[in-house]
């Protein structure tokens, strides 16, 4: 795939009068039935006759905020109001792929990345042939027209016409390559803390979700599936699962069986009542024991080289497998057909599932429908593993089927965070700062399992090369920091637990393995963990003003109440910069998180409002991992079922969270997932400072402190 | 079993088995689908609810043991003719991401906020015992200081 392909911009006349335009990657297309809407098309953008205006938004919002972002680019170069325009959720069309993605999905912190640019373009092209269409109709040149919320002014002669009275006309008109674009300068919206347009929908329990989502005349299903990984069913007596009123069938399905009936509470009951044994498995056996071992073992394998001196550090990190449990838990409804499949699913990769359905079914892809709901929470676990579930189970019974899983089943069968082990030896010079660091990484390849899965799809051509090209569990080992010597080592794990992404992915673990080195470096040489690492940054003015601002905001070296202490931690992941001030105090063992200032450089930014609130959301998720979150392992099985067994952090145990965003004209980067790896790293670099114990294992709460 | 429920100030005439958690009374049976399975064990609070007032964890309150004649409220009913106070205050606040929990957080502030007018910032700890793993929590916390002023300014 060429990454310098040209985008082309297209527009078709809507058969009740009005304009549809997109932009994709391939050549333009022609509206082959009246029927179509925008969104089969791949298109993104319809004006209507009677003046509403759609816009399909290519992402999936799962509180990232891009159903507000995203139309806010397109408004700004469009001249409307964000509010003006109603939101319609992608479907699957290659046309919603991001550029450079083998399968349309939502990852990576890219959205805005990727998307401000063919967006802005599809807004400033309506918007030109809109004010070529009133030009034509006063017979005035279109540098005399203005644009205004939707409408094109003629100020001289005061007249005006709506977007949705000239849409039609405006529709016929050539698409312009390379349409005017706003100056910066002159942005109303873009750069703007606008409130966010499903604020409403989320406080009045209107957003429909996938758990939401009701067919007519569906049934309800619940899974129990193998407790060890890829474990095979043994035997089952659906008897007793059958005797349950409601209970319509158990069905065989991916990873265990389904038990559908007519309400959820009666699966529910039904798949309680069941009897069902499941053998083998890959992680069969397996302990946390075992699992550190093998950790052990590998980082062994890789050799320890021989350090010596006062000026040296010879340590080991270690961090658990994590869960993601968001709080909307796996769900999916499909409704299987003879000549076509409609799937209702809250999924980051709504083509994965498309051609999953459409090979279990046997139907084309084309006969396959996906619609994309809002996802209640995703961090990286919703693939299509349950998408795969609620297909089958529909097949199998002949009618619609919504399929949820329980909090057990989901805390039990996510696509986990992998566990690691480090190694880092690190020589201090003459002047105190590192004059090599060794790091030897040891644990699971995220990406092995999701590009394993992919390989019977479509996708398989550019996936194959990700398995040997692993840059989901070293991501984050790279410093800025200027050091003579760096090496990095990693040796894969297979421990047999399911893995996956997990938000901000590699940057995640290893971010708070460096980041605290650094620091216990700092310790060693005796100097003042900001100025140790500013002093390391003199190459990196971007990172050297982020650190600042952190350190600035925070009141870094100003007096704090008895007891209290900071930590500092700096990370880059996903195009953009983080730094974070961490305040805690430590009581009989008890860590208190009391406030956090983050500074963020992530370029140009649509919408400082929801970078603060992604900023914020990044800092209690990465604290309630740092503090509270491991999955345990007894029997090869996942031990944790629920959250009170799996602890995550409440509001009690929040802290009042600051954030500054840098202003610059640097290239956007990401915002969802850069917020989450400098916040371990920072705690417990506050955690020494307050006690003088170096926290090197995760959960902290799992540490004598 | 039969009953009937008051649910949002409409009488709805229920026949379902005396076990059903009236999360699925409320979500399968009446189309409220505001209140969110979280937990099923009453961890999470997203399917949290008033029953005379009183926030209950819905998922693990039983159909047969709802009193007959109370009076349930859903997200759906909170703010019938206008948004509560703590609906705008959420607004203004902007707290939600994903927005799946806040259903939930919002009738838990709801609540709060109907017994204690004025609650102090440990009060608010105590009482918002509901999970977010968007983490919303510092908004949560402003937006309810700010739904006690406008309550006060409404009284």
């Amino acid at each position: 795939m060429s990454l310098t392909r040209r985008a082309f911009l297209h527009s078709s006349l809507l058969v009740t009068g009005g304009l549809l335009l997109g932009c994709t990657s391939n050549s333009p297309r022609i509206l082959s039935s009246p029927k179509e809407a925008a969104n089969e098309l791949g298109l993104w953008l319809r004006i209507g006759s009677d003046n509403r205006i759609g816009f399909v938004v290519p992402s999936v919002e799962m509180g990232q905020g891009v159903t507000t972002s995203m139309p806010t680019i397109l408004a700004e170069e469009l001249d409307v109001e964000p509010g003006q325009i109603d939101i319609v959720l992608a479907s699957v069309h290659k046309a919603y792929r991001q550029q450079g993605m083998f399968t349309q999905g939502t990852g990576g912190s890219t959205s805005i990345v990727k998307w401000w640019e063919p967006l802005s373009k599809t807004g400033a092209a309506a918007r030109s042939m809109l004010v070529q269409a009133a030009a034509d109709r006063w017979q005035v040149p279109p540098n005399e027209c203005q644009t205004q919320a939707g409408q094109v002014l003629h100020v001289d002669s005061e007249r005006k016409l709506s977007y949705g009275e000239l849409a039609e006309a405006a529709s016929k008109l050539q698409v312009p390559e390379d349409p005017p674009r706003k100056d910066p300068s002159k942005y109303r919206l873009v750069g703007q803390p606008l409130k966010r347009l499903d604020g409403l929908a989320k406080v009045t329990g209107q957003a429909q979700f996938g758990i939401d989502v009701k067919v007519p005349g569906m049934l309800y299903a619940t899974v129990r599936q193998s407790p060890v990984f890829e474990g095979e069913i043994l035997r089952y007596d659906e008897s007793s699962a059958l005797a349950v009123k409601g209970v319509v069938k158990v069905v065989e399905i991916l990873n265990g069986v389904a038990v559908v009936a007519e309400k959820f509470w009666q699966a529910k009951k039904g798949a309680d009542a069941l009897r069902i044994e499941f053998s083998g498995g890959k992680s069969q056996g397996l302990d946390d024991q075992q699992l550190e071992q093998q950790l052990t073992e590998a980082l062994d394998n890789l050799g320890k080289t021989e350090i010596s001196g006062e000026q040296t550090l010879d340590v080991e990190y270690f961090l658990p497998y994590l869960a993601h449990a968001t709080m909307e838990p796996m769900n999916c409804t499909a409704d299987v057909r003879a000549d076509r499949c409609e799937v209702w699913v809250p999924t980051q990769f709504p083509e994965v599932v498309r051609d999953k359905a459409a090979e279990i079914t046997g139907l084309e892809p084309e006969q396959v429908t996906v619609h994309t709901t809002y996802l209640g929470g995703g961090f990286g676990r919703r693939g299509w593993d349950f998408a795969i579930q609620a297909v089958q189970a529909s097949k199998a019974v002949g009618r619609p089927v919504k399929l949820i899983w329980t909090r057990e089943e989901d805390t039990q069968h996510d696509f986990y965070r992998p566990a690691y082990k480090s190694r880092l030896q690190v020589q201090l010079g003459e002047d105190g700062f590192p004059s090599s660091w060794n790091h030897q990484l040891a644990g699971p390849s995220a990406i092995s399992e999701f590009a394993w899965q992919l390989v019977d799809t479509r996708a398989v051509g550019s996936v194959l090369k990700w398995i040997d090209w692993d840059v989901t569990s070293t991501e984050g080992t790279q410093l800025p920091y200027t050091i003579p010597e760096h090496e990095m080592d990693y040796e894969v794990v297979e421990p047999g637990i399911r893995v996956g992404f997990w938000r901000s992915v590699g940057n995640s673990h290893n971010a708070f393995t460096v980041e605290s080195v650094l620091d216990e470096a700092a310790n060693l040489a005796g100097r003042d963990p900001l100025e140790y690492r500013l002093a390391l940054l003199n190459d990196q003015p971007r990172h050297r003003t982020v650190l600042e601002r952190a350190a600035k905001e925070a009141g870094w070296g100003a007096e704090l109440p008895e007891g209290h202490a900071r930590g500092i931690a700096l990370h880059e992941s996903f195009k953009s910069i983080v730094a974070q001030v961490v305040e805690v105090s430590v009581d009989a063992g008890t860590v208190r998180v009391h406030k956090v200032h983050c500074a963020i450089d992530c370029g140009r930014y649509v919408n400082p409002n929801i970078i603060r609130q992604q900023l914020e959301g990044a800092v209690v998720f990465g604290l309630s991992a740092a503090l509270y979150e491991q999955i345990s392992l007894k029997d090869g099985a996942v031990a944790n079922s629920n959250f009170h067994d799996y602890r995550v952090a409440r509001l009690s145990e929040s802290p009042e969270v600051f954030v500054s965003i840098i202003e610059n004209d640097e290239a956007p980067g990401g915002v969802g997932e850069p917020g989450v790896p400098p916040i371990a790293p920072a705690l417990c670099n506050a955690i020494y400072a307050a006690t003088g114990k170096r926290i090197r294992r995760l959960p902290v709460a799992t540490q004598l402190i | 079993m039969k009953k009937t429920l008051r649910i949002n100030q409409t009488a709805i005439e229920l026949d379902l088995e005396p076990d059903t958690p009236l999360l699925w009374v409320l979500r399968d049976e009446a189309g409220l689908t505001g209140t969110k399975f979280g937990c099923g064990i009453a961890q999470c609070g997203a399917c949290t609810v008033h029953l005379d007032g009183k926030p209950v964890r819905s998922c693990s309150l039983p159909f047969e043991a709802v009193p007959e004649n109370a009076e349930i409220r859903t997200i759906e009913g909170l703010g019938q003719s206008r948004l509560h106070p703590v609906q705008q205050a959420w607004l203004e606040e902007q707290v939600p991401q994903c927005g799946y929990c806040q259903s939930g957080q919002l009738m838990a502030a709801a609540a709060l906020l109907q017994d204690n007018p004025q609650p102090t910032d440990s009060q608010i700890d105590q009482a918002m015992s509901n999970i977010c793993r968007c983490g919303t929590y510092p908004r949560i916390r402003k937006a309810i200081r700010r739904a006690a002023e406008l309550q006060t300014q409404e009284a």
